[in-house]
């Protein structure tokens, strides 16, 4: 009989492997959670989309390699396309297609992204996700005519791991940093004479209603009667929505025309979409910031059972298949919204569990500037650099101005650098991606930085970690010899190699 | 109406400008790389002299109207004739593979613009030393052969030499009118 039990147990071993087996093949190929085959953590703010595989791994099952990195590739640039074209990239893709570029493929393949930012490599993720060594640059410019150390004289004795580390060189947006650039703004005072951000000073110029203006627009409110309260209303009425004539019910019950569906219609907490319906420019760039990424349009949907059944070759999917699979082996979907409770950057105990959407820095009733730039990212932010912005010069600038001690736009709020404000046709747009200005941080200086100080001051300030620390309390205690370098070439050019 | 452009095919766009054009072939001979070459280095240096001339030398040199300048974005300036064709040569990478051209130099202001093939290099010499001719060739990249040909880029107009000889970063700095500044390589991947 031992014959026979060696049989059961092969059986058995047969069973629960081809078991476990179909379990993984269910979640990789139809439906349900996959957070098992995620090869290493997702790097940076990906994390906040990683259930949602298909975002980035878009091939068909069983593509070939090279199909699979040109797909890969097609994704990343569905959300960071419009932020290298405005970086003026150095080193777009379309410079590195021509076929004369072949020698470099073979060195470091910039047709692609991945080939320097690989995901799910934690172990080897340098800042800016990069997956390449540091000194990269020694890859393309150190031989022939590209070799920097015969180009600039003064980058003879230079190591390559110092190009993009030392605050003189980014591989994609050099905006503040060309050469050109540095020699134009190369003799800047530290601070400009009359220091103020133009954009801001428009929007706090902005005329306001008068007490007579507010009385007449309380006169005309369309609330519910449940609903009414006189300081909400009174706030209200003082705000920039209550000048455009925008009422309770435009938010409170948007679809309503008469009074009767106002009534019926009321909702006690409208959702961010209303908002939506008119700040779609705040909105787009919200998302594609840390905060409201999660509304990206382009994060994948969870899989629909049908297709993926069909994909693997089920083509006509019995309903009762295609219902079953739908209810207990639901596809996770990223929540609609970032909660604090996910973040990986230092935020307060007290802060966690909530939402981030418009309301959670914008008061819906009232306009309270110092909330939405100042106190709002100070309840959840919890690093040395939010610690130290109440001790900060910025800070004091701030509070003058609240004051009127100081003119409009003086003032350096937490949105005065991270939510830059740009005029456009009279009107002031806020960029609502909080990232756009960091990453590197260089891309502070002509967005923000250069409305009050001058690039020299900016550069050194921005390569010293201590004093980003304490939030520019002091002066930098590095300096960066690039502006040095470019104002040494122009003014004795025949010392260079190339001439 | 670019994806069709994406599939363009030597013989189809020979066939295509054949028919309106004095070239006895028709769309089923198709024309050779050469021909296609040649074609279409006409377009390219036909509307390069035409912004050269027309736009930068007559507004920035001659009536001083508006400077042009590489960071014509920076400086609210026309973008420099070369930046122009790298341009237009950069967007036809992005829409096909079909064909690929670039202007290079053995003098160039901006580094990139050297040449990086043993097969340009040759070219931009012949160029420069037998002047008014072509030149031709064949050379494999990447693993794919490619028919490229490399023709002479003369200074058409007071700013090309006057720029290109002013220029900090130039490692030449006697270009006259009518020289050969450097060349348009224009490369057809071969079936």
């Amino acid at each position: 009989m031992k014959l026979n039990r060696t049989y059961l147990f092969w059986a058995l071993w047969a069973f629960l492997t081809l078991f476990v087996a179909a379990i993984g093949a269910r979640a990789l190929y139809v439906s349900g959670d996959r957070t098992a085959f995620l090869p290493g953590e997702t790097t940076g703010v990906h994390h906040q989309f990683e259930v949602a595989c298909e975002t980035c791994h878009t091939s068909p099952d069983f593509s070939d390699a090279s199909k699979i990195t040109k797909d890969l590739n097609k994704t990343c640039v569905t959300c960071h396309k419009e932020e290298l074209k405005a970086s003026n990239d150095s080193h777009p893709i379309k410079k590195f297609k021509n076929p004369r570029m072949a020698a470099y493929w073979e060195k470091i393949d910039a047709r692609f992204c991945t080939s320097c930012h690989l995901e799910h490599q934690p172990e080897e993720t340098l800042p800016g996700m990069v997956t390449l060594a540091g000194d990269f640059c020694v890859a393309c410019h150190s031989e022939g005519e590209q070799d920097v150390r015969q180009n600039r004289e003064s980058h003879a004795d230079l190591g390559y791991e110092t190009c993009a580390s030392a605050g003189c060189h980014n591989f994609h947006d050099n905006r503040a940093l060309y050469e050109d650039f540095l020699v134009k703004h190369g003799n800047e005072d530290w601070l400009h004479p009359e220091p103020k951000i133009a954009a801001a000073a428009l929007a706090r110029n902005r005329p306001r209603s008068g007490e007579d203006e507010i009385s007449m627009y309380l006169a005309s409110l369309d609330a519910i009667e449940s609903a009414r309260d006189a300081d909400i209303e009174h706030d209200w009425a003082a705000t920039v929505h209550a000048a455009n004539e925008v009422g309770c019910a435009s938010c409170h019950a948007s679809e309503a025309e008469t009074a009767e569906q106002i009534d019926e219609q009321w909702i006690a907490a409208p959702t961010e979409a209303v908002c939506i319906d008119c700040h779609r420019a705040a909105s787009q760039t919200f998302a594609l910031g840390r905060h409201g990424m999660r509304r990206h349009p382009e994060i994948a949907k969870p899989r629909k059972a049908k297709s993926a059944l069909k994909a693997i070759g089920i083509k006509n999917p019995p309903e009762t298949l295609v219902s079953a699979i739908e209810t207990y082996l639901d596809d996770p979907a990223p929540p609609a919204m970032m909660s604090t409770s996910e973040a990986r950057v230092s935020l307060h105990p007290e802060a966690m569990g909530q939402d981030v959407t418009c309301t959670t820095c914008h008061n819906p009733h009232s306009e309270n500037v110092n909330f939405t730039a100042v106190e709002a990212c100070l309840t959840c932010h919890n690093d040395d650099h939010s610690l130290s912005y109440k001790s900060s010069p910025h800070f004091a600038l701030w509070s003058a101005e609240l004051a009127g001690d100081g003119p409009a736009g003086s003032g350096v709020t937490c949105a005065t650098c991270h939510m830059p404000q740009t005029e456009k046709g009279g009107k002031v747009l806020t960029n609502h991606n909080q990232n756009d200005t960091l990453r590197p941080n260089e891309k502070m200086i002509r967005a923000t930085c250069m409305s009050c100080h001058g690039l020299g001051f900016a550069i050194d300030a921005l390569a010293d970690p201590a004093l980003i620390a304490n939030n520019f309390s002091g002066q930098p205690m590095r300096h960066i010899e690039s502006i040095d370098w470019a104002l040494k070439r122009v003014e004795q050019p025949a010392t260079d190699a190339n001439q | 109406m670019y994806s069709k452009f994406g599939k363009l095919k030597a013989a189809v766009l020979g066939g295509a400008l054949a028919l309106g054009a004095m070239q006895p072939a028709t769309a089923e001979e198709g024309l050779d790389y050469q021909t296609v070459s040649d074609l279409l280095h006409l377009v390219m240096s036909s509307d390069r002299t035409v912004y050269t001339r027309m736009i930068v030398n007559r507004l920035a040199v001659q009536e001083k109207v508006i400077t042009a300048s590489e960071h014509f974005e920076d400086d609210k300036a026309l973008v420099l004739p070369a930046q122009m064709f790298r341009f237009g040569s950069e967007m036809v990478a992005e829409e096909t593979d079909a064909f690929s051209y670039s202007l290079l130099s053995l003098w160039p202001i901006n580094k990139q613009n050297a040449p990086t093939t043993p097969l340009e290099i040759e070219g931009l010499e012949y160029i420069a030393e037998n002047i008014g001719e072509n030149f031709y060739g064949t050379e494999e990249l990447g693993g794919q052969e490619y028919f490229t040909a490399v023709y002479p880029d003369i200074a058409v107009a007071e700013a090309c030499s006057k720029c290109h000889n002013e220029h900090k970063d130039s490692p030449r700095t006697d270009f006259e009118g009518g020289d050969v500044m450097g060349g348009v390589v224009i490369r057809i991947p071969m079936d």
